[in-house]
């Protein structure tokens, strides 16, 4: 074995060792909870594995919930390479929402034409909803934890207010008007029920994460400034325009994630509209240690997951919100360095690299 | 005027019983974050306790009994994020996020496993309305300030206790030094994890007592995700109030008002949607006019390790 791809592997190996302990405790936790509740932990899980992935419908469910969140990872990610928590995606991925909800009414009459317009559409405005932050942490030193927070509410309160008012339509849910169905994102098909090339999307987003990150010069700054900032600042990288642009670039991922749940879900944006996309992007990303890889299996999971719920309310009485619990509880164990170092001693914590820390001073 | 306000001591009522809750979460995040934790779980912290207060309403019938349910849930799920953040040395905005989820997510397990459905519990006897003798029957302020619920009242007497703990006592004197200069602390032979232990601690009781007079005193009954962001606008009032208790209960009284004038103001002179931003909009701009440096404890944020 060359020595480079024996690197890799352990190198992918530790990088898997908090995750995989994360999930696994959650999991043991969550057979207690499924006992508490008078059910067979197994009986329980086996349903839960048989709706992720137990058919080809279950496996397009399990695909289309992984699309939104393979974005709003990919958001979390690509900033936190730089260094930065974007807690932004949940109003990042409204913001695309939106734009993605009154684009594809306009031009609904160019068809098939206007999703990619659309979705470059949701590009620019989550390109500019995501640099606010970034800029007022770059010109200001105001802290992106708290502004992405504050900005998630903006966010949702202001295209609320859009699709109440300017874009609302007759109907009983109150929203914006439907998208011509040839203007939306077509289903895969294949059996696979409702998945639709949104998830494909996604992938392909992954991938250009991957290359902007690793194969750009600009990619390489965004780590720098990430990984010493100092340092990078004393090579003349610009830390403001770095922090501008990764958390702008996060938000334009999420503002996609957005305008494909609109285009290849909804076909218009809802009030309320689906939550919690942009927050579980969160645990998806540190889940997938904020690679774009990772992203992708971390996002399957979550799906897998949410997917496999309803399967599990169905064939036994467990409510289908375990699986919130579980996801809660991984997103709870996987930065709790201490703790593995206590299960499994140092090596196991040295081997799964480095630590999170982050001060919000 | 009146169109838009509404009468004015209605007003100032729905002021008061809107920014109750914000004020017990905003000086329950100052505890915690003056002792270097993160708190940005107060939201699940609150939405806990409001469910946990009903359950024991539901189950005994005594207020009493809710308050102490709400207390106690407040109080697991702040220690739950302190042996994540301190024992464990986890991330501390990623244990806050998870504690949302974890009460979120929770909350929606437990509504199916209690009450058998989702959505909005059975009703339970809330806090009614105590109106204080003399003081309640001042003209127009009386009636708003001194005929509310109890809590109320205690969140009246919460304000100077907390600037009293803070500022006038040994045990603030040692918390806030836990969050400005860890290294000194533990120099001084005080444990930095215990205090941390204390302040996120405290963070839940206060939060737990903002969730209940939610879910039982402005209502009678726990409907899901009923915070929908509370323990973000208390989060905003800790950092506009520059975590001091004087200045988070006053950003708590500004942003309730913005709140109550939300309920109050007809649609057509301002869309409630823009009355609901005003918490965030004037965090972000405090944030950005204060510069957002050399406000926030010091060592916030940060595990501590003994060298």
């Amino acid at each position: 074995m060359s020595s480079r791809l024996r690197r890799a592997l352990v190198d992918a190996g530790g990088a898997l060792v908090f995750p995989l302990i994360a999930i696994v405790l959650s999991f043991v936790l969550g057979a207690f909870i499924v006992l508490a509740t008078g059910n067979n932990p197994l009986t329980a899980y086996a349903a839960l594995v048989r709706g992720a992935v137990g058919s080809p419908t279950a496996i397009g469910r399990t695909l289309l919930g992984a699309t939104p969140l393979i974005f709003t990872g990919l958001a979390v990610a690509v900033a936190f390479r730089a260094g930065l928590f974007n807690i932004g995606g949940e109003g990042q991925l409204y913001i695309g929402a939106i734009t993605a909800a009154w684009l594809g009414v306009t031009l609904g009459f160019l068809g098939a034409l206007s999703i990619p317009i659309v979705l470059l559409a949701c590009v620019v405005t989550g390109f500019l909803w995501g640099a606010i932050p970034g800029i007022l942490k770059a010109r200001f030193g105001a802290h992106e934890v708290i502004t992405t927070i504050m900005l998630n509410y903006i966010g949702i309160y202001l295209t609320t207010y859009l699709a109440l008012k300017p874009l609302r339509t007759e109907g009983l849910v109150p929203g914006t008007d439907a998208i011509d169905f040839a203007a939306r994102i077509p289903f895969i098909g294949l059996g696979l029920g409702r998945a639709n090339y949104g998830f494909l999307l996604a992938l392909v987003a992954a991938v250009v994460a991957y290359l902007l990150l690793w194969r750009t010069r600009r990619g390489f700054q965004i780590r720098a400034v990430g990984l010493s900032p100092g340092a990078a600042n004393y090579a003349g990288m610009g830390i403001g325009a770095n922090t501008v642009l990764a958390l702008a670039i996060g938000g334009a991922f999420a503002a996609i994630g957005g305008g494909v749940e609109v285009l290849g879900v909804y076909g218009k944006m809802t009030v309320p509209f689906v939550t919690g996309l942009g927050f579980n992007g969160i645990g998806v990303a540190l889940l997938g240690r904020n690679h774009p890889a990772g992203v992708v299996l971390g996002a399957l999971l979550f799906g897998g997951l949410a997917s496999g719920a309803q399967e599990m309310q169905f064939s036994t009485d467990v409510p289908l919100q375990l699986t919130s619990v579980l996801l809660a509880v991984i997103l709870l164990l996987v930065t709790a360095t201490k703790l593995v170092e206590l299960l499994f001693g140092k090596r196991a914590r040295a081997l799964a690299g480095a630590r999170l820390e982050k001060g919000l001073g | 005027m009146d169109e838009i306000f509404g009468a004015p001591g209605q007003l100032l009522a729905s002021t008061i019983r809107n920014a109750t809750p914000l004020v017990f979460a905003a000086l329950g995040g100052m505890f915690s974050e003056r002792s270097g934790v993160v708190n940005i779980g107060l939201e699940g912290l609150m939405l806990i306790s409001a469910f946990a207060g009903v359950v024991g309403a539901f189950l005994s019938g005594s207020a009493v009994v809710a308050l102490a349910f709400a207390l106690a849930a407040g109080l697991v799920f702040a220690l739950i994020h302190a042996l994540m953040c301190v024992t464990f040395e986890a991330d501390q905005i990623i244990s806050g996020t998870a504690i949302n989820l974890l009460a979120l997510g929770g909350t929606g397990f437990l509504m199916v496993s209690v009450f058998g459905a989702g959505g909005t519990s059975p009703r339970v006897e809330g806090f009614g309305e105590v109106p204080i003798p003399l003081l309640s029957s001042i003209p127009v302020v009386g009636p708003a300030l001194f005929s509310q619920s109890v809590l109320v009242y205690l969140m009246y007497v919460m304000v100077p206790a907390t600037f009293f703990v803070l500022f006038r006592t040994p045990f603030g004197l040692r918390l806030r030094a836990t969050g400005e200069s860890p290294e000194a602390v533990d120099t001084a032979g005080i444990s930095v994890g215990r205090m941390r232990y204390y302040g996120v601690a405290l963070s839940g009781l206060l939060a737990s007592l903002g969730g209940i007079y939610l879910s039982m005193g402005i209502l009678s009954a726990f409907t899901e995700n009923m915070t929908n962001g509370r323990g973000f606008i208390a989060l905003a009032a800790l950092i506009f109030g520059r975590w001091n208790p004087i200045g988070a209960a006053g950003a708590a009284l500004l942003f309730g008002f913005a709140l109550a004038v939300t309920f109050s103001a007809p649609q057509e002179a301002i869309p409630n949607e823009f009355l609901q931003m005003i918490p965030y909009v004037l965090t972000i701009v405090a944030l950005a006019a204060f510069g957002g440096r050399a406000i926030a404890p010091a060592a916030i944020g940060k595990p501590y390790r003994k060298e």
